[in-house]
């Protein structure tokens, strides 16, 4: 009697592959948390005329405890210079040298006007992050 | 003879599945993350002046803002005027370097007042441009 050979079952590892498409995935997530900064505290003003901002090539924040995070990473106020800025944007064209600043409401004009100042001299489109007024 | 059957069946949860399952939700949060925009108001500012330079330009209104009080041109204004004052006082103004309203703002002035105050400045067609304070160093 002849009997017939049993195949070896050939199967990708479908578990490893689910878990290697997981960290891919969560590595790439934090490394986009590296430039976010929905991590920081802050108060938006009000204004009636507002519209959609778009996207940003650097975003400044000054938290409710007068922090200032430069692309989600916190800063000196030394450190938010017109050089830096500039060097920053290098050569970007006209359009997308958007700049956000996300500045908490109650923070004093000794503070938030050296940044503002820094960015207008470095030829950025500053865009202030503001909430619409209700009405 | 008797043969004893396994009863007892091997099941596994599929994880095949499990992975795409995970996959699936930690896609669905990103987008959901990511589809929010931040909106806000895009502010075109000239360089800031330096007293020297805003000197030889006197011909441009001037605003001094403090946390209290705001100064047109060295007058003592309500909020609810300056609008309809800067219309008035620009309506005659046509060049973008004339229609310069200079911002003296006091270093406690909050964000939020400034940003009022320049949406107005902005609405009544001028162009803010910031004064600050210079650092002097007095030498003995």
């Amino acid at each position: 009697m002849k009997l017939a050979r049993r195949m070896p079952k050939c199967e990708v590892p479908s578990t490893a592959m689910g878990d290697i498409a997981f960290n891919l995935l969560i590595f790439f997530v934090i490394l986009a948390r590296a430039v976010d900064d929905s991590h920081v505290k802050w108060r938006p003003a009000v204004s009636s005329n507002i519209q959609t901002a778009g996207h940003a090539m650097l975003r400044i924040a000054v938290d409710k405890d007068r922090k200032i995070f430069l692309n989600g990473q916190e800063v000196g106020a030394a450190s938010i210079t017109a050089d830096k800025l500039s060097a920053m944007l290098a050569n970007a064209p006209q359009g997308s040298r958007k700049v956000f600043l996300k500045v908490d409401r109650e923070t004093p004009a000794a503070q938030f006007e050296p940044i503002i100042e820094a960015a207008s001299a470095a030829g950025a489109e500053l865009v202030h992050v503001l909430n619409e007024e209700k009405r | 003879m008797n043969i004893r059957r396994n009863a007892k069946l091997l099941v596994e949860p599929p994880s095949v599945a499990t992975g795409d399952i995970a996959f699936n939700l930690i896609i669905f949060f990103l987008v959901c993350a990511s589809t929010q925009p931040d909106s806000g108001r895009r502010q075109d500012l000239p360089r800031s002046e330096t007293k020297q330079q805003q000197a030889q330009q006197s011909k441009n209104i001037e605003i001094a803002l403090s946390k209290n009080e705001i100064l047109l041109n060295a007058q003592r204004i309500p909020e609810a005027d300056l609008a309809s004052r800067l219309k008035r006082d620009l309506a005659a103004k046509k060049r973008p370097e004339d229609r310069i309203v200079v911002v003296k703002s006091s270093k406690d002035t909050p964000y939020d007042r400034w940003i009022s105050i320049t949406g107005l400045i902005e609405t009544a067609g001028g162009v803010v441009t910031l004064q600050l304070e210079e650092e002097q160093t007095v030498l003995r």
